[in-house]
């Protein structure tokens, strides 16, 4: 039996040819697929090419039509541009490595419109891009931004929670310890035994006004009584002391009840959501939005590159490639002196940066050094662009184990984006002016810098939105400044970042804000008082009473015991007196 | 349903070959590599290459393949794990597949995907137990029902349809 089946290599060569032939018609189109489908994976937003030409022979590839959507913004494209053409180096590509020497990039243009939503919802767990987003995203919310709160000129009052008030336990404590001392001094009051007592002095009265003076027993159970009512006034003394100090210790708690609704008037205060008054707050509370939308999105850039142009040479694994079968983990063994698995090694870039100007400027850009494995490559990523009112450079050195990002640019005379004024129905239309972003991260330390300055600031009132008294006001004092100056900046750790925002117009809405709430912030703890003193009062009232009562009946009846033990021994010693004609001692 | 029909189309025209058993349990370990891999990798075109030059059953490759590829699927998870065990956490494996790498053409395999490598491997050693298993299934076939299934009207339709000359052009030699 043979072992090879020579008649069927005409059929293979067929298609083997076939297949050739196949590549030759649709490489171009299973490349413009492969590199809009790799580009939306990384860049988390879509990318869409009109036209890939792959010219092996040659070692071109020509793009045309390319537009990359903005992953944070719904209907703008990050840039598109007319035509890129790379040199690429044709032997790596047997190693699965895309070397390209040079690439020009023509009419590269920022921030076009689009007119669908772009961007690419990546799930956070299987793709880099998905999960880099989310961590930017949560790293922005890590920012406490006060809120201004002028839009409806209202101050918000906060929820009173009554188990939260003191007063009210301290009430409930203070009847309890009334009841209490009632019962003990009611208990005292009968164990001085005054009833049998002064029943005794006066059986003995009765019968000394029948003696004699020669009638010793009567004279001495006379004195005896005396004595016995002595005794039971000091123990009246002794309880009267006690109730004296109790009644005391319970007017403190009363006083004490006080202390405590003025305590819960200063917690109820707390409750009042006063707009902040100080300028740096307020700085923050405009401007800290747009700022911290610059730094996330700065941040984002940032930590994409690291994640697809990580430092070192272990081995590492990424998403694999999609596909009906599970995609798995591609694993890459990058080696020294070997090639990294890509390098863009020089980039000429031409764009424009105000497209929609009437007469839009071109600027020069180079880009050098763009790898996979930077460590391979041995040189930090550069980016530079200069032209007269612009200035853009930015490293990203991944060579080393700590990587090192820094980026900057200040760019005049273009044309900044509208802000919209948190809370407030005010617009701001900076015109055309300077804006300027700073960006290092060495590590997780990182530190920023946003501002802008404009000049010739428009503003504008949202005609839909209710209108105020505190609008009103602040928008007579912000219509009047044509200047912005916005200066923000991020420092610290990733983990711990510091945001602080400073803009020219936070001094003015500070003083108007202080005019303006100074009325409605009373009122409203006014509001609040009220609601303690509804809350409180219920519980408070009837201890109050309750102690005053008690004070006057425990007060009373001592008085009136003391008064029958005195005219029980007035009398005894009178009618001794009489019998005797001496004074007792 | 045509694909069904297909489907036993090949595996009657494979059991009733004139190849013998094990050029049909050669041709069926094959296509169990095509499919319990994934299809679009380099290694698939060599291995189709060999389904067509060795003098093996074509049918039984393509019923091979056909028949694996759900077990492909399903079996997806494990060659990830078997993938991600040599890749990643083999040490003694990582020289040489840095140097493979680092190769020319090797790479366009996509050897260092976790689903590619741990398929492959998988189905490499699954190679020969198959390989056997077939064909003691298709003697045994032969022996006992096949002959009564070969005098069967609906096989002789089957086999009377065009797509079995086409067939006929593979058919293994003796």
């Amino acid at each position: 039996m043979r072992i090879f089946r020579w008649r069927a290599i005409g059929p293979l060569l067929v298609f083997t040819l076939l297949a050739g032939v196949l590549w030759v018609l649709l490489a171009d189109r299973i490349a413009r697929r492969a590199a809009e489908e790799i580009g939306t994976a990384i860049v988390g937003a879509k990318v869409e090419i009109q036209k890939l030409h792959i010219d092996l022979t040659n070692g071109d590839v020509t793009v045309r039509g390319l537009t990359v959507a903005s992953p944070h913004e719904a209907l703008k494209n990050l840039f598109q541009a007319d035509e890129l053409t790379a040199d690429v180096a044709v032997l790596p590509l047997l190693e699965k490595k895309v070397v390209i020497d040079r690439l020009a990039a023509n009419g590269l243009r920022f921030g076009t419109p689009r007119a669908t939503d772009g961007r690419v919802p990546g799930d956070p767990n299987a793709s880099v891009s998905g999960r880099v987003m989310g961590e930017a995203r949560d790293w922005a919310q890590r920012f406490q931004v006060p809120a201004l709160q002028l839009a409806t000129g209202k101050i918000d009052v906060g929820t009173l929670d009554p188990r939260r008030l003191s007063a009210i336990p301290a009430a409930g404590a203070l009847s309890a310890r009334a009841d209490s001392s009632r019962r003990a001094w009611q208990t005292g009051l009968d164990s001085l035994r005054l009833a049998a007592t002064i029943d005794s002095a006066t059986a003995t009265l009765t019968r000394l006004r029948g003696a004699r003076a020669t009638d010793l027993a009567a004279l001495s159970d006379a004195r005896r009584a005396i004595e016995q009512l002595k005794q039971a006034r000091g123990r009246v003394t002794a309880l009267e002391r006690g109730v004296t100090g109790g009644l005391a210790a319970l007017r403190a708690g009363v006083a004490g009840l006080d202390s405590a609704k003025q305590r819960d008037y200063a917690f109820a205060r707390g409750l009042l959501k006063l707009p902040t008054l100080d300028a740096p707050e307020i700085g923050l509370a405009l401007f800290a939005p747009s700022a911290v939308a610059q730094f996330q999105r700065a941040l984002y850039w940032t930590q994409l590159a690291r994640a697809h142009m990580p430092p070192g040479l272990l081995p590492r694994a990424e998403q694999g490639p999609p596909r009906a079968r599970r995609s798995g983990s591609t694993v890459r063994f990058p080696r020294e002196h070997a090639l990294p698995g890509f390098l863009l090694r020089t980039a000429e870039l031409s764009f424009q940066l105000d497209p929609t100007a009437p007469q839009p400027k071109r600027y020069a850009g180079r880009l050098t050094g763009l790898t996979s494995d930077p460590s391979l490559y041995g040189r930090p990523t550069l980016f530079e662009a200069s032209a007269p009112a612009v200035t853009a450079g930015a490293m990203l050195d991944h060579v080393h184990a700590t990587a090192r990002d820094t980026a900057g640019a200040t760019v005049q005379g273009v044309r900044l984006p509208l802000i919209q004024l948190p809370s407030l129905p005010i617009g701001l239309d900076p015109g055309q002016g300077t804006a300027q972003l700073g960006f290092a991260l060495r590590g997780d330390t990182i530190r920023a810098r946003w501002a802008i300055r404009s000049t010739h600031v428009q503003w504008s009132r949202d005609s839909a939105a209710q209108r105020s008294t505190g609008a009103d006001l602040l928008w007579r004092t912000l219509s009047g400044i044509s200047d912005l100056q916005v200066d923000a900046g991020v420092t610290g750790t990733l983990s711990q970042p510091r945001l602080s925002v400073r803009s020219n117009l936070d001094a003015a809405i500070a003083a108007r804000l202080r005019t303006m709430l100074g009325e409605e912030a009373a009122a409203a703890e006014r509001r609040l008082r009220a609601e303690v003193d509804r809350q409180v009062d219920p519980a408070i009232a009837p201890v109050r009473a309750r102690v005053t009562a008690l004070q006057t009946e425990i007060t009373g009846r001592l008085a009136q015991q003391r008064a029958r033990l005195d005219q029980a021994q007035k009398d005894l010693e009178s009618r001794l007196r009489e019998l005797t004609r001496i004074r007792l001692p | 349903m045509l694909t069904l029909v297909k489907l036993l189309q090949s595996l009657v025209k494979a059991l009733h070959s004139e190849g013998t058993p094990g050029q049909l349990a050669a041709g069926l370990a094959l296509g169990s590599i095509l499919g319990l891999t994934p299809l679009l990798s380099l290694h698939n075109a060599v291995v189709f290459a060999l389904i067509v030059m060795l003098n093996v059953s074509f049918a039984g490759a393509m019923l091979g393949w056909a028949l694996f590829v759900p077990v492909g699927f399903l079996l997806d998870p494990l060659f990830d794990h078997i993938g991600h065990q040599l890749l990643m956490h083999t040490p003694a494996l990582t020289p040489l597949w840095t140097a493979m790498y680092n190769m020319p053409v090797v790479p366009l395999t996509n050897f260092n995907n976790t689903v590619t490598l741990g398929s492959l491997v998988t189905s490499l050693v699954l190679f020969l137990p198959f390989f056997y298993l077939f064909r003691w299934a298709v003697t045994r076939y032969r022996a006992t029902i096949g002959e009564r299934v070969r005098q069967s009207k609906w096989y002789r339709t089957v086999t009377a349809s065009k797509l079995y000359n086409i067939y006929r052009l593979f058919r293994p030699e003796a």
